[in-house]
């Protein structure tokens, strides 16, 4: 830097912290979850205990995972001592998703997924659970409020899903989210009819989405008694309670990707700034020690012993106690200066 | 869960320098980068969803159907931050407040060739300065000397994104090759570490020993002027005759013509960049006798009952019986208690005690109180 001149900054009054959220708007047809890759980008486990999906096959380093599905059902649930198939998964799942988001009671004992959320007052609970749960990359910081958009295929027929839809969001998101889950915020979702009339009665409590952890809980009844007459999962006509009890996790999250018609969210990202209000008083800044400035020991930019000092601010430098340089801001273009004018810069540091 | 604090010697900070090869090869307009095919999709000609012979920065929208892609998007409010692409005089009169940005994901990076055979030439003009300086180092970097004046030469320009190089293209891993027909005509290195693309190859050839151009490292140029023939057949390149280093790399993002002849000439452009990655290491301390005890409620026996007693003046609550689970052979014998705690995260906080990052175990690792441990967790920076 030409000119050696340190200015102090009053933290009071110079330098100001903000947060900017910018968010993404992410698209999930149901073409990439299920149709235009067949199973290419789905990817299965010996474990057999979730199901990933990936954007593209997962052979390709190009893929990315964009979320898991897994089913997990309840010791209290109804169909607990029916299901055959894989039931201690399915209970583990449960209880692992239930003691991360809704936590422990006060004597120790894991809570179930309460259906609006009001934990302490009972009411009805979701006790098997279809779990979406999506990637980092995807939900970023969180899921942006009132933006989740699930719409379904609703339709009896396994093979024709689509033709009666529903449409399931978060619509009391932006105003009415919950707080008390460990982790973090979240809100319920409701089941409105997209195409056909397939609901028992719109605006019906299906599940819940927690917004900073990107999970969506949701209820194996949106496929059943919430409908006029049970969805088929299978090829084999089954409806989700006989998916759930016969069949493994494997078949349950193959059943919803049957019928995911569209998923969409916005995400959020919180950028954090420094603003440093950096003020050029009239009477300062108006030399420069560049050696250009200097032409046959006159100042170039002055032809006449009247005329007024003028410097170029290119950039300003930012330096700790010690004078030590940390950054340097650049501006666009320079800043001519001279001792009628006055300048406040200000210098954004993005973390 | 215990707080402990670093002390002096449980953190400290290097520098893993990198050396990522790069390998360029272009044919009939067409660039592959590191020998990856152009792929086509189901949605889209190419997967990334940026032009082929580029590399997508994010690679999110891999083969996304039209207008599916995923896209940044920022409200204008009172901070008035913008993203990048929107110029500042629509920021502030074609946005209203409360309105979205809109930015795409779909950037891309890939290299160019400026073929400068005028005397209007910025590019060139450009990096006067920074030549002169690296004349320290060869005389060919001058801009004009007696080795040519690169105001009135021909010039070929490869311009190379740092994203494709990092923070300098590594000196003595230059290599520039150019084949006719299959069979190498010519080949440059900068064999000699200083910036001078020297012909290496084949042997014999004309111009052989020769230098061809120059290679700034650090802003990722290749700057050639080498004019001899190469080979004697004739191409149709930026003229039609035989093939010369200022033609290397025709059709390489140049808007040039492809010529029936064209297709004759392929050409790579190999070169190792360097990358630095601060590393922080941070090692925590497990002491003996410490972080022997849990809150976690699976800690306790679920067959204990809990013992309270209450008064009108107060409501205590009796120690709950800590789960022995210190394993014997015997089954009718209860072993002999031992605190036992599984390790399984390490949280790390700043200095006001606000959770920054966890570091988890591969598996949880067993705690008795006459053990101790250090972790060595890494971070990179």
């Amino acid at each position: 830097m030409a000119e050696s001149f340190y200015k102090s900054l009053d933290i009071g009054k110079d330098v100001v912290a903000t947060r900017t959220l910018l968010h993404e708007a992410i698209p999930l047809t149901g073409t990439i979850v299920s149709g235009t890759y067949g199973t290419d980008n789905i990817k299965n486990y010996a474990h057999g205990m979730f199901q990933s999906v990936y954007d593209y096959p997962y052979l390709s380093s190009s893929a990315n995972h964009i979320f898991d599905i897994t089913a997990g059902v309840s010791a209290d649930s109804a169909i607990y001592s029916s299901v055959s198939n894989q039931q201690s998964k399915k209970l583990n799942i449960y209880n692992q998703m239930a003691q991360v988001l809704v936590g422990y009671d006060h004597t120790g004992s894991i809570q179930r997924f309460d259906e609006d959320g009001d934990v302490l007052a009972g009411g009805s609970k979701l006790d098997d659970v279809i779990f979406l749960n999506f990637a980092r990359l995807l939900t970023k910081d969180e899921i942006k409020k009132g933006t989740f958009a699930l719409t379904l295929g609703a339709t009896q027929a396994y093979a024709t899903p689509f033709t009666d839809r529903i449409l399931i969001q978060d619509t009391s998101g932006s105003d009415g989210y919950l707080v008390n889950s460990p982790v973090g915020e979240y809100g319920i979702l409701y089941a409105t009819n997209a195409a056909g009339t397939r609901l028992n009665g719109n605006d019906q409590k299906c599940g819940l989405i927690f917004y900073q952890a990107g999970v969506c809980a949701l209820t194996s009844s949106i496929f059943q008694s919430q409908l006029s007459s049970s969805a088929y999962m299978n090829s084999s006509n089954e409806d989700m309670e006989a998916v759930l009890t016969g069949s493994n996790i494997e078949a349950a999250s193959d059943a919803l990707r049957h019928r995911i018609y569209n998923l969409q969210f916005n995400n959020t990202v919180e950028l954090n700034s420094s603003v440093y209000f950096c003020r050029v008083n009239h009477n300062e800044f108006n030399y420069s020690t560049n050696p250009t400035y200097l032409s046959g020991s006159k100042i170039r930019v002055k032809t006449q012993s009247s005329d007024l000092p003028v410097s170029y601010i290119t950039t300003v430098g930012l330096y700790n106690d010690n004078n030590e340089l940390l950054a340097t801001a650049k501006l666009s273009e320079p800043l001519k200066k001279s001792s009628d004018t006055e300048f406040t810069i200000r210098v954004r540091l993005d973390y | 869960m215990s707080y402990y604090k670093f002390e002096e010697d449980d953190l400290f900070i290097n520098t893993i320098e990198a050396y990522p090869e790069y390998r360029f090869y272009t044919q009939s307009g067409s660039i592959y980068i590191n020998s990856t095919p152009h792929l086509s999709g189901a949605n889209t000609d190419h997967i990334t969803g940026v032009p082929k012979g580029f590399i997508s920065l994010y690679e999110y929208n891999i083969d996304r159907p039209s207008g599916n892609d995923i896209y940044p998007f920022i409200e204008k409010d009172g901070h008035r931050v913008s993203l990048k692409t929107r110029a500042k005089t629509s920021y502030n009169t074609s946005l209203l407040f409360g309105e979205t940005d809109n930015g795409s994901y779909n950037l891309s990076a890939s290299i160019s060739r400026y073929y400068v055979n005028s005397s209007d030439r910025p590019r060139v003009l450009a990096l006067k300065n920074v030549l002169n300086e690296y004349a320290i180092h060869s005389p060919h970097y001058q801009y004009s000397s007696s080795f040519g004046d690169k105001n009135s030469q021909i010039i070929n320009l490869i311009s190379i994104p740092s994203i494709m190089y990092g923070s300098r293209i590594k000196k003595g891993s230059v290599s520039l090759k150019y084949y006719v027909s299959g069979s190498l005509v010519g080949e440059l290195q900068d064999k000699n570490y200083n910036g001078e693309l020297v012909q290496v190859g084949p042997e014999g050839s004309t111009g052989s020993g020769s230098v061809a151009g120059v290679c700034l490292y650090r802003e990722g140029f290749m700057v050639l002027t080498g004019s001899w023939d190469l080979d004697s057949n004739s191409i149709e390149t930026d003229t039609t005759g035989p093939s010369k280093w200022i033609h290397f790399n025709y059709g390489a993002n140049d808007g040039s013509t492809i010529g029936t002849t064209t297709l004759s000439a392929s050409f790579a452009m190999e070169y190792k960049g360097t990358t630095h990655t601060q590393v922080l290491t941070m090692f925590a301390h497990a002491p003996y006798g410490e972080l022997n005890h849990s809150n976690n409620p699976t800690y306790y026996d679920s067959t204990d009952t809990q013992g309270i007693s209450s008064g009108s003046l107060q409501y205590i609550e009796q120690p709950k019986k800590i789960k022995n689970i210190v394993h014997s052979q015997f089954l009718d014998e209860e072993p002999t208690f031992t605190k036992t705690t599984y390790i399984s995260k390490i949280a790390l906080y700043d200095d006001e005690k606000n959770l920054i990052g966890i570091a988890k175990v591969a598996t949880p690792v067993r705690k008795t109180e006459e053990k101790q441990y250090t972790f060595k967790l890494k971070l990179d920076i």
